[in-house]
Protein backbone atom coordinates (compact mmCIF):
# COMPACT_ATOMS: atom_id res chain seq x y z
CA UNK A 1 0.00 0.00 0.00
CA UNK A 2 2.49 2.75 -0.66
CA UNK A 3 -0.12 5.15 -2.64
CA UNK A 4 -3.73 6.74 -1.58
CA UNK A 5 -5.74 4.57 -3.82
CA UNK A 6 -4.17 1.16 -2.70
CA UNK A 7 -6.93 -1.82 -1.65
CA UNK A 8 -6.53 -3.46 1.40
CA UNK A 9 -5.87 -7.20 1.22
CA UNK A 10 -8.99 -8.57 1.70
CA UNK A 11 -10.77 -6.10 -0.70
CA UNK A 12 -8.07 -7.51 -3.02
CA UNK A 13 -9.09 -10.52 -2.49
CA UNK A 14 -13.37 -9.73 -2.87
CA UNK A 15 -12.50 -8.11 -6.34
CA UNK A 16 -10.52 -11.12 -6.68
CA UNK A 17 -13.67 -13.46 -6.22
CA UNK A 18 -16.07 -11.38 -7.84
CA UNK A 19 -14.20 -10.73 -11.18
CA UNK A 20 -13.29 -14.65 -11.31
CA UNK A 21 -16.85 -15.31 -10.76
CA UNK A 22 -18.49 -12.99 -13.63
CA UNK A 23 -15.76 -14.03 -15.92
CA UNK A 24 -16.97 -18.01 -15.06
CA UNK A 25 -20.35 -16.36 -15.84
CA UNK A 26 -19.52 -14.70 -19.23
CA UNK A 27 -17.75 -18.17 -20.37
CA UNK A 28 -20.74 -19.73 -19.34
CA UNK A 29 -23.19 -17.66 -21.25
CA UNK A 30 -21.13 -17.36 -24.14
CA UNK A 31 -20.65 -21.39 -24.22
CA UNK A 32 -24.13 -22.39 -23.70
CA UNK A 33 -25.11 -21.34 -27.71
CA UNK A 34 -21.71 -22.40 -28.43
CA UNK A 35 -22.13 -26.27 -27.35
CA UNK A 36 -25.56 -26.15 -28.40
CA UNK A 37 -24.81 -25.24 -32.20
CA UNK A 38 -21.59 -27.73 -32.45
CA UNK A 39 -23.07 -30.58 -30.95
CA UNK A 40 -26.88 -29.96 -32.63
CA UNK A 41 -28.33 -29.78 -29.00
CA UNK A 42 -31.09 -27.44 -27.52
CA UNK A 43 -30.07 -24.64 -25.24
CA UNK A 44 -31.73 -26.22 -22.32
CA UNK A 45 -29.24 -29.67 -23.30
CA UNK A 46 -26.36 -27.72 -24.34
CA UNK A 47 -26.97 -25.76 -20.13
CA UNK A 48 -25.72 -28.40 -18.30
CA UNK A 49 -22.25 -29.39 -19.78
CA UNK A 50 -21.50 -25.78 -19.90
CA UNK A 51 -21.25 -25.90 -16.25
CA UNK A 52 -18.00 -27.42 -16.44
CA UNK A 53 -16.93 -23.65 -17.43
CA UNK A 54 -17.16 -23.03 -13.66
CA UNK A 55 -13.71 -25.54 -13.16
CA UNK A 56 -12.34 -22.10 -13.27
CA UNK A 57 -13.20 -20.88 -9.98
CA UNK A 58 -10.75 -23.54 -8.63
CA UNK A 59 -8.01 -20.43 -9.37
CA UNK A 60 -9.60 -19.06 -6.20
CA UNK A 61 -7.65 -21.58 -4.31
CA UNK A 62 -4.72 -19.35 -4.88
CA UNK A 63 -6.67 -16.64 -2.91
CA UNK A 64 -4.35 -16.55 0.44
CA UNK A 65 -1.64 -15.56 -2.01
CA UNK A 66 -3.42 -12.69 -2.11
CA UNK A 67 -4.72 -11.71 1.23
CA UNK A 68 -3.35 -14.27 4.19
CA UNK A 69 -6.24 -13.95 6.58
CA UNK A 70 -3.65 -14.11 9.41
CA UNK A 71 -2.69 -10.73 8.87
CA UNK A 72 -5.75 -8.87 9.25
CA UNK A 73 -6.53 -6.25 11.73
CA UNK A 74 -9.68 -6.35 14.76
CA UNK A 75 -11.65 -3.91 12.21
CA UNK A 76 -10.75 -6.09 8.88
CA UNK A 77 -11.46 -8.96 11.12
CA UNK A 78 -15.16 -8.14 12.07
CA UNK A 79 -15.38 -6.90 8.35
CA UNK A 80 -14.46 -10.35 7.01
CA UNK A 81 -16.11 -12.32 10.28
CA UNK A 82 -19.47 -9.91 9.16
CA UNK A 83 -19.28 -10.92 5.97
CA UNK A 84 -18.64 -14.64 6.19
CA UNK A 85 -21.45 -14.88 8.48
CA UNK A 86 -23.88 -13.13 6.05
CA UNK A 87 -22.62 -15.49 3.59
CA UNK A 88 -23.35 -18.88 5.41
CA UNK A 89 -26.85 -17.60 6.30
CA UNK A 90 -27.62 -16.55 2.48
CA UNK A 91 -26.00 -20.19 1.55
CA UNK A 92 -27.98 -22.06 4.26
CA UNK A 93 -31.14 -20.00 2.86
CA UNK A 94 -30.82 -20.95 -0.96
CA UNK A 95 -29.63 -24.32 -0.29
CA UNK A 96 -32.34 -25.34 2.00
CA UNK A 97 -35.17 -23.26 -0.26
CA UNK A 98 -33.87 -24.82 -3.55
CA UNK A 99 -33.33 -28.38 -2.05
CA UNK A 100 -37.65 -27.86 -1.17
CA UNK A 101 -37.92 -26.67 -4.31
CA UNK A 102 -36.26 -29.33 -6.13
CA UNK A 103 -37.97 -31.61 -4.28
CA UNK A 104 -41.56 -29.77 -4.85
CA UNK A 105 -40.98 -29.90 -8.17
CA UNK A 106 -40.62 -33.65 -8.93
CA UNK A 107 -43.37 -34.95 -6.31
CA UNK A 108 -45.92 -32.47 -7.13
CA UNK A 109 -45.54 -31.05 -10.71
CA UNK A 110 -44.26 -34.64 -12.18
CA UNK A 111 -45.26 -37.03 -10.06
CA UNK A 112 -42.12 -38.44 -8.84
CA UNK A 113 -40.89 -39.45 -5.79
CA UNK A 114 -37.25 -39.25 -5.78
CA UNK A 115 -35.28 -36.65 -6.83
CA UNK A 116 -32.53 -36.97 -9.10
CA UNK A 117 -28.92 -37.78 -7.23
CA UNK A 118 -27.36 -35.35 -9.93
CA UNK A 119 -29.26 -32.46 -8.29
CA UNK A 120 -27.41 -32.90 -4.78
CA UNK A 121 -23.27 -31.49 -6.03
CA UNK A 122 -25.59 -28.69 -8.37
CA UNK A 123 -27.16 -27.33 -5.15
CA UNK A 124 -23.90 -27.66 -3.25
CA UNK A 125 -22.18 -26.21 -6.26
CA UNK A 126 -24.99 -22.90 -6.44
CA UNK A 127 -24.84 -23.06 -3.03
CA UNK A 128 -20.63 -21.97 -3.34
CA UNK A 129 -20.90 -19.34 -5.65
CA UNK A 130 -23.81 -17.85 -3.57
CA UNK A 131 -21.71 -17.82 -0.24
CA UNK A 132 -18.37 -16.57 -1.86
CA UNK A 133 -20.16 -13.68 -3.72
CA UNK A 134 -22.51 -12.33 -0.75
CA UNK A 135 -18.87 -12.93 1.02
CA UNK A 136 -17.17 -10.69 -1.00
CA UNK A 137 -19.69 -8.42 -2.03
CA UNK A 138 -20.58 -7.76 2.10
CA UNK A 139 -16.97 -7.23 2.22
CA UNK A 140 -16.62 -4.09 -0.08
CA UNK A 141 -19.73 -2.81 1.02
CA UNK A 142 -18.75 -2.42 4.93
CA UNK A 143 -15.25 -0.95 3.49
CA UNK A 144 -17.34 1.61 1.29
CA UNK A 145 -19.23 1.87 4.37
CA UNK A 146 -16.67 3.10 6.87
CA UNK A 147 -14.53 4.73 4.44
CA UNK A 148 -14.11 8.59 5.04
CA UNK A 149 -12.04 11.42 3.95
CA UNK A 150 -9.20 9.22 2.27
CA UNK A 151 -6.72 12.98 2.24
CA UNK A 152 -3.40 11.64 3.77
CA UNK B 1 -19.02 -0.52 14.84
CA UNK B 2 -20.27 3.07 16.41
CA UNK B 3 -22.17 2.12 19.45
CA UNK B 4 -24.53 5.88 18.63
CA UNK B 5 -26.70 4.64 20.78
CA UNK B 6 -25.09 4.58 24.02
CA UNK B 7 -23.36 7.90 23.05
CA UNK B 8 -20.86 9.84 20.84
CA UNK B 9 -17.02 8.67 20.28
CA UNK B 10 -15.07 11.77 18.98
CA UNK B 11 -11.04 11.63 18.25
CA UNK B 12 -8.34 13.75 17.57
CA UNK B 13 -6.27 11.58 15.24
CA UNK B 14 -6.22 13.70 12.35
CA UNK B 15 -5.29 16.61 14.28
CA UNK B 16 -2.60 14.87 16.29
CA UNK B 17 -0.96 13.61 12.73
CA UNK B 18 -0.46 17.36 11.90
CA UNK B 19 1.04 17.78 15.28
CA UNK B 20 3.44 15.29 14.94
CA UNK B 21 5.41 15.98 11.58
CA UNK B 22 2.11 15.50 9.08
CA UNK B 23 2.82 11.45 9.40
CA UNK B 24 0.74 10.13 6.90
CA UNK B 25 -2.14 7.76 7.78
CA UNK B 26 0.01 5.03 5.95
CA UNK B 27 2.86 5.74 8.46
CA UNK B 28 0.57 5.81 11.56
CA UNK B 29 -0.84 2.37 10.29
CA UNK B 30 2.36 0.71 9.83
CA UNK B 31 3.13 2.21 13.71
CA UNK B 32 0.27 0.82 15.16
CA UNK B 33 -0.18 -2.05 12.97
CA UNK B 34 -3.47 -1.85 11.33
CA UNK B 35 -4.44 -1.24 7.60
CA UNK B 36 -4.51 2.45 6.46
CA UNK B 37 -8.11 1.75 5.90
CA UNK B 38 -9.10 1.57 9.75
CA UNK B 39 -6.72 4.61 10.10
CA UNK B 40 -9.79 6.38 7.96
CA UNK B 41 -12.63 4.84 8.96
CA UNK B 42 -11.04 5.92 12.87
CA UNK B 43 -10.68 9.51 10.98
CA UNK B 44 -13.96 9.75 10.34
CA UNK B 45 -15.88 8.53 13.22
CA UNK B 46 -16.93 5.62 11.60
CA UNK B 47 -15.12 2.83 13.57
CA UNK B 48 -14.63 2.61 17.41
CA UNK B 49 -11.28 0.92 18.17
CA UNK B 50 -10.92 -1.67 20.58
CA UNK B 51 -9.03 -0.38 23.95
CA UNK B 52 -5.52 -1.97 23.26
CA UNK B 53 -5.47 -0.55 19.76
CA UNK B 54 -6.48 2.86 21.66
CA UNK B 55 -3.76 2.64 23.94
CA UNK B 56 -1.77 1.59 20.87
CA UNK B 57 -3.12 4.86 18.96
CA UNK B 58 -2.23 6.70 21.95
CA UNK B 59 1.38 5.82 22.69
CA UNK B 60 2.10 6.49 19.21
CA UNK B 61 1.71 9.89 19.83
CA UNK B 62 2.87 9.57 23.24
CA UNK B 63 0.21 10.96 24.90
CA UNK B 64 -2.73 9.67 26.66
CA UNK B 65 -5.47 8.04 25.75
CA UNK B 66 -8.34 10.69 26.58
CA UNK B 67 -6.39 13.25 24.64
CA UNK B 68 -6.94 10.98 21.57
CA UNK B 69 -10.18 9.92 22.20
CA UNK B 70 -13.08 11.63 23.78
CA UNK B 71 -16.69 10.24 24.54
CA UNK B 72 -19.71 12.07 25.06
CA UNK B 73 -23.06 10.69 26.40
CA UNK B 74 -26.12 10.54 24.49
CA UNK B 75 -28.84 12.41 26.93
CA UNK B 76 -30.28 10.41 29.75
CA UNK B 77 -27.29 8.25 29.95
CA UNK B 78 -24.10 8.41 31.96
Amino acid sequence: MKDGSALAPLQKLAWFNLIVFATGATLYLVSVPLIAWHFHKTLVAASVPALGIFGLCGILGISSFICNRRNLDEREELIDRRATMLGMTLFWEVFVLSSVGVWAIFSYIRHQTTVPVGFFPFLVFVGFIVFSVTQSVAILIQYKRSAGDDAL
Amino acid sequence: MMPSEIGQLKNRIRKLRFEHGEITQQQLAERVGVARQTIIALEAGKYAPSLLLAFRLAAAFGVKTEDVFQWKANDGLL
